[in-house]
């Protein structure tokens, strides 16, 4: 099902966070959403899962950190539990599994505690939770800057080989453009509160028209800095 | 675990020992003499040089510090408490007898103190801030700086001159109970009031929430397993604290109330200059706080298992 | 120049390093990669003498490490300085313990060279943004013109655009001042774009010591491949002639 939200906008305290914004996603796509700290990038990203959630439409989140995700004193068997009743779901075993199979965390033992599981391997239980429903789309946010670039790369491959022919819409909430540039085909640029630039990656990247857009594919690659 | 059962025999045997040396040495030491209060008790203006001589004798008061500290602590391991020296009574029974009123009157007032606090702290929360949050707070502070003597004199006051609803002095019945143990309550209340307050705040804001939120877990499911745990653990941080508050309020009440139990025994004990029974209370009172504690520790890694990795 | 010859490291009963050894000439920049637990911090600390060498030793010059006063940039921009007292206080601090007057000309120039603005000094660590708050951690870091500076995860609490920014200046910084940089950072971009030599540290040990553009090319070791390897897939690397 198309993602479709329209007239997202967030005041905090007199200004204005997030301009009005109309957001519409096909199933299946892999969209960025970029733009510098304090661009409302996040902020989007949140009043997107707000409203879709509001409206009935099934959509999922996974925080930057596990530590945004996992209650320290509860089992990861109470996590996945807590999860499936949250979306009125029978346990099922073979789901389960194929989750944990799809995202490498079949040896992980689910009576333990979060601390008690690798953080890698905690980062992509949460993912597995988030796919529980199969949802119309996961907004991950900045999913690589709480990992190890290793784990946070293999991470990254597994998921976008489980999404690969499913029907499941990816936003991918990050200030990196090198990141984003390499698993996405459609980027959002997100500057003051407000969607400056959405193209398809290769035309962005080529083509930017704003300025922020600009600045943005100017410091995406380390080796290649503009002077 | 066997590591940490072993450490928390040791500090339970390293405060025992302190407590008992601290007392036996504080007594030795107080000002005036033990055995003539004990024979002025005993024998009244019998009480002559040989008289003295010989409590002082009887009492193993003459042998000096160490001795008779030895003499003291030897039966006290097999858990002989000594006699009275002034009734010549074996003490352990006595100190039981009073306890036996005390026990109910604080676990009354640990109720009373958790049925105020618990609710309050709930509503005061529900609104951080809020009018009700900050009128909650005052009430605590305010009940926290008020001194039981004085509010159990106020209840007096009211409910037993005034309205004549409860009796005042004693325990004769089981209505005698009801205003010491609303004093001690209403002290708990309020300083349990403020920790359940802060506990349950810190608890909701931890940074892990928003996400079950996001997930859909209902907010009830949410305060039930993610909030409640982990406020219960700084309140059971801070039980073994309430205990104290607990015992010597308990002590205070009785004496204005003027019910047995004791604070009247301790009193007694230390006019009439009766160490074994001082002692004695002192001893069964370090060891309640050991094994409280001790089973407050259980209790934390039960619920916070995270604790015994870090020892670990 | 710096020598770390040979240095263990204790942490409880496992080593936390492990016959490390490298050198650091004036002006040139070594970064340090690796996963966390790797021992990146504890190599920070050993080298600052914070924690003790169970063998070997570090030197600068010949002399204890402490001698040549090191400076040291955190991670963390904010927290870095005492909320309480102006930027301008807390730069002024390594000055003041050192009994050094503050030399004016200098403390412009550096500014000048980090894009400080000079107000900017009078506010308070929570009234400047999280980038500007680095610049005067790396201001602080420089003020006393120490030969040696230590860099901790410099640029991770930076956005993407503000972490270029600030690398192209602390190597600016370097190629005016001339110390010598020890750079601890998980991003393998940026130790690429500005690091003369790369050393992949892994399990308390040091896997490989190799020149930048070698490294990104043909890392000597299997860990440092997936390295490489894991940066080229987060876009971190990329068009690498």
């Amino acid at each position: 099902m198309t993602i479709h939200a329209t007239g997202l906008s967030v005041v905090r305290s007199g200004h204005t966070i997030l301009h009005p914004t109309d957001v519409e996603i096909r199933p299946g796509t892999r969209v960025g959403l970029v733009g510098a700290s304090g661009s409302g990038k996040s902020t989007l990203g949140h009043a997107l899962i707000d409203i879709l959630r509001a409206q009935g439409q099934s959509v999922s989140h996974v925080p930057q950190s596990p530590d945004e995700a996992l209650d320290p004193l509860r089992s990861m068997a109470f996590h996945w539990r807590e999860a499936e009743r949250a979306l009125n779901m029978a346990p099922n075993p073979a789901r389960q599994e194929t989750l944990f199979t799809a995202l490498r965390i079949e040896g992980g033992d689910v009576r333990k505690r979060p601390w008690g599981w690798s953080r890698g391997m905690q980062q992509r239980f949460v993912i597995a939770m988030a796919l529980i429903g199969t949802p119309d789309l996961l907004v991950m946010d900045e999913p690589t800057s709480a990992l190890d670039p290793v784990v946070a790369a293999d991470t990254m491959d597994l998921l976008d080989t489980y999404l690969a022919d499913r029907a499941t819409a990816l936003l991918l909430v990050t200030h990196d453009l090198g990141l984003a540039a390499r698993r996405v085909t459609r980027l959002m640029v997100m500057e003051a509160g407000q969607v400056v630039e959405d193209a398809p990656t290769t035309q962005l990247l080529s083509a930017p028209e704003t300025v922020a857009a600009r600045s943005l594919c100017a410091h995406r690659n380390w080796l290649e800095l503009p002077c | 675990m066997i590591r940490f059962l072993a450490s928390l025999t040791f500090r339970a045997a390293v405060v025992l020992s302190g407590a008992a040396l601290a007392t036996f040495a504080l007594l030795w030491h107080a000002p005036g003499d033990p055995a003539l209060a004990i024979a002025m008790a005993r024998y009244d203006a019998l009480a002559t040089t040989d008289v003295i001589a010989i409590v002082r004798a009887e009492a193993g008061l003459d042998v000096g510090f160490w001795p008779a500290f030895l003499a003291w602590v030897g039966p006290l391991l097999v858990g002989d408490f000594g006699q009275s020296s002034v009734t010549g009574h074996d003490v352990l029974p006595e100190v039981m007898t009073a306890l036996s009123y005390t026990m109910p009157l604080a676990l009354a007032g640990l109720l009373i103190g958790l049925a105020i606090s618990l609710p309050l702290a709930i509503i005061a929360t529900r609104r951080p801030r809020g009018w009700l949050d900050r009128f909650a707070v005052a009430i605590a502070s305010i009940g926290a700086a008020i001194p039981a003597y004085w509010l159990g004199l106020l209840l007096i006051l009211l409910f037993a001159v005034h309205l004549g609803w409860l009796p005042a002095m004693g325990a004769r019945t089981s209505a005698h109970i009801v205003l010491p143990a609303l004093t001690l309550g209403l002290g708990v209340a309020a300083s349990l009031t403020r920790i359940l307050r802060s506990g349950i705040l810190e608890a909701r804001d931890q940074p892990f929430l928003p996400a079950f939120t996001r997930r859909g877990v209902a907010a009830g499911g949410i305060e039930r397993d993610h909030v409640a745990p982990h406020a219960a653990i700084p309140v059971i941080t801070v039980f073994g604290l309430e205990l104290a508050f607990l015992l010597e309020g308990a002590v205070m009440v009785e004496v204005i109330f003027a019910r047995p139990g004791l604070g009247s025994f301790l009193v007694n004990a230390i006019e009439a200059r009766d160490f074994p029974k001082v002692q004695a209370v002192v001893v069964l009172a370090a060891i309640l706080f050991v094994t409280v504690n001790l089973l407050i520790d259980l209790l934390y890694r039960t619920l916070d298992p995270r604790i015994g990795e870090r020892d670990a | 120049m710096l020598n770390v010859d040979g240095i263990s490291v204790r942490g409880g009963t496992r080593l936390r390093l492990q016959d490390v050894s490298f050198t650091l000439a004036r002006g040139q920049t070594l970064a340090v990669v690796g996963e966390s637990g790797a021992g990146k911090s504890t190599l920070i600390d050993a080298i600052l003498g914070l924690v003790p060498c169970h063998s070997g030793h570090v030197t600068w010059d010949a002399a204890p490490v402490r001698d040549c006063r090191p400076a040291l940039v955190m991670q963390e921009p904010r927290s870095a300085f005492n909320p309480r007292m102006s930027l301008r206080r807390s730069v002024m601090e390594p000055l003041v313990a050192k009994r050094i007057t503050p030399d004016q000309q200098h403390l412009d120039q550096l500014c000048h060279g980090l894009e400080i603005p000079p107000d900017l000094l009078d506010r308070r660590p929570s009234e400047v943004s999280i980038g500007q708050a680095q610049r005067v951690g790396i201001l602080r870091a420089l003020i006393a013109a120490p030969p040696l500076v230590l860099f901790d995860e410099p640029l991770s609490a930076l956005d993407a655009v503000t972490q270029k920014h600030s690398a192209r200046l602390i190597a600016q910084m370097q190629r005016a001042q001339g110390f010598a940089a020890l750079i601890v950072t998980h991003d393998l971009g940026y130790a690429a774009a500005f690091a003369d030599h790369i050393a992949v540290l892994r399990a308390g040990r040091v896997e490989e010591l190799s020149t930048a553009p070698a490294f990104v090319d043909a890392p000597a070791s299997a860990y440092g491949r997936r390295l490489r390897d894991a940066a080229f897939a987060l876009g971190a690397l990329e068009h690498v002639a």
